[in-house]
């Protein structure tokens, strides 16, 4: 590395990659839980059974950025 | 400001041993080179088990039924396994039977999610995409055997491939998907989900503990030594979030294999 | 920064090996095992158990709470019927008082009454005799006061005994 320069770029274009896959995935588990959040607060009787979904989907959203993070890995 | 640029330099010249993916391809150290070559990875997979398992079943043996302290608390767990997971998606008659297996998945996936962080092992028994496949597959496995039991090979695939109440159009698209879906992604998306997080959670860890080793001990420099100090305390909040996440993890695998399994059974309860 | 020694590829993390493989199976195996015949069938008893227990408990509980009622109501019933039998008692020996008394007054009231009679009887036969001998004094006293006075004029019986009379008389219109 040369002393004079100040700042340098490096490390792989795949993990600029997998912080764009990891925005979608993120949104939708936002989504996800202050949904579950909003029916628990209407209908608190539920709450067990909305959490067991809840946790469901946010498993579903989960695998797409996992995806996104194997992605990376098999890039690397 | 001089003791930072040298911390620099040293940095740049020598580096913290960061973790990577070789961690997970790990050399082989005993019978190398057989169908039984032993490496790290498989080490702590097996030392797992016989504790795992010694444990369970001295409790087991030793079960009264006015239970003590630690008996309660096994107890306590494969109940909220019975109830909260099998019983609550797929009802007692029809999850009676799936008790000892959605425990089994449960509870292996726990105990080596957990020797991800367990001082001396370091690395979850999970992490090696076969032993989540293994699972996923034996789930493949059930839910099949439910839906021809329940409808017949033609019935289930009828079932599955071409659901009642759709407009014949749709099953261009739905039906391949359904199909990728049946016997692809259902087993790749369970094995890839727990395998992904635990590779994950390693990097995460062993990278955090990798820059508190080399800036707190093997730098100089009163505000490289913070700094180290911050990525301490960042290992010690992602060791207990993996703990978290190796029961959210055997959670989520356990409740997802009871929903497929419950999918293959006629939708009338 | 170096990432790491060797560079490996991140493809041959998804490649399978064939010992992994085989030691994922082995142990899935013994674990699967293990559970199924085992720790599950253990537990499960020890749970069955438990609920026979609490049920043997509750149904036990209950005959000893039906016992306890049965016990409650002989209790109450003896309990009336000697609170029944007390208040005849007491009935009983207030009329057999009330009786004692009445008797023991009417007794005394006969006997008093009788005492009274004999007082009576005795009083009169003491005024009688009191008269009788009175009546003869009083005669002698008399005659011998009115021979002392009269001496003289007084010889013949005849006229003794008529004035006599005629004082006697005399004497019980002053005495009424």
């Amino acid at each position: 590395m040369d002393i004079i320069t100040l700042a340098e770029v490096a490390g792989n274009i795949s993990l600029i990659g997998y912080g764009i896959a990891a925005l979608g995935p993120g949104l939708g588990i936002g989504i996800v839980v202050g949904k579950a959040l909003e029916s628990t607060a209407r209908q608190p009787e539920v709450a067990g059974r909305l959490q067991t979904l809840m946790l469901i989907g946010a498993a579903m959203i989960e695998l797409l950025g996992l995806l996104g993070f194997v992605a990376f890995m098999l890039a690397m | 400001m001089g003791s930072v640029s040298d911390a620099m330099l040293l940095a740049a010249e020598s580096g913290p041993h960061l973790p990577s993916v070789s961690d997970f391809l790990p050399p082989e150290i005993l019978f190398e080179g057989t169908p039984f070559a032993i490496n790290r990875i498989i080490l702590v997979r097996l030392v797992a088990t016989v504790i795992m398992l010694t444990v369970l079943i001295i409790t087991a043996r030793r079960a009264k039924v006015i239970p003590g302290r630690w008996q309660a608390a096994v107890e306590w767990l494969l109940d909220y396994i019975r109830d909260n997971i099998i019983y609550q998606v797929m009802g007692p008659i029809r999850g009676r039977r799936y008790v000892p297996m959605i425990t089994t998945i449960f509870m292996t996936v726990f105990i080596f999610n957990l020797c991800g962080i367990i001082p001396g092992m370091n690395i979850a028994a999970t992490a090696s995409v076969v032993m989540p496949l293994a699972f996923a597959l034996w789930v493949f496995v059930q839910y099949w055997r439910a839906g021809i039991k329940e409808h017949g090979l033609g019935g289930f695939l009828k079932e599955e491939l071409l659901p009642a109440g759709v407009p014949w159009p749709i099953y261009i698209i739905l039906t391949p998907v359904q199909l990728l879906e049946l016997v692809l992604i259902r087993p790749i998306s369970l094995t890839v989900r727990l395998f992904a997080n635990m590779v994950a959670g390693h990097l995460l860890v062993a990278t955090c503990y990798a820059f508190t080793q080399f800036y707190l001990i093997e730098s100089a420099g009163a505000a490289v030594k913070v700094g180290g100090a911050l990525w301490l305390c960042g290992g010690l909040v992602f060791t207990c979030f993996e703990m978290f996440v190796a029961a959210l993890q055997a959670y989520v695998f356990a409740i997802l294999a009871t929903v497929y399994i419950n999918q293959s059974y006629p939708e009338a309860e | 920064m170096p990432l790491a020694e060797e560079e490996v590829s991140g493809i041959a993390l998804f490649i399978p090996e064939i010992y992994d493989i085989v030691w994922s199976l082995v142990v899935l195996i013994v674990i699967a095992v293990a559970f199924y015949v085992v720790i599950m069938p253990k537990f499960q008893a020890v749970f069955d158990e438990r609920a026979a227990r609490i049920e043997g408990g509750i149904a036990k509980a209950e005959q000893a709470q039906r016992e306890a009622e049965d016990t409650k109501r002989k209790y109450e019933e003896q309990l009336s019927q000697a609170r029944v039998e007390a208040s005849k008692i007491r009935d009983d020996a207030r009329s057999e008082a009330s009786h004692i008394i009445a008797d023991a007054r009417s007794r005394a009231e006969s006997e008093a009454e009788q005492i009274t009679a004999n007082a009576q009887r005795a009083i009169e036969s003491q005024q009688q005799q009191a008269m009788v001998s009175l009546k003869g004094e009083i005669g002698t006293l008399a005659t011998a006061l009115a021979g002392k006075i009269l001496g003289a004029k007084l010889q013949d019986n005849a006229t003794q005994s008529a004035m006599i009379d005629q004082m006697i008389a005399d004497l019980d219109d002053d005495k009424q």
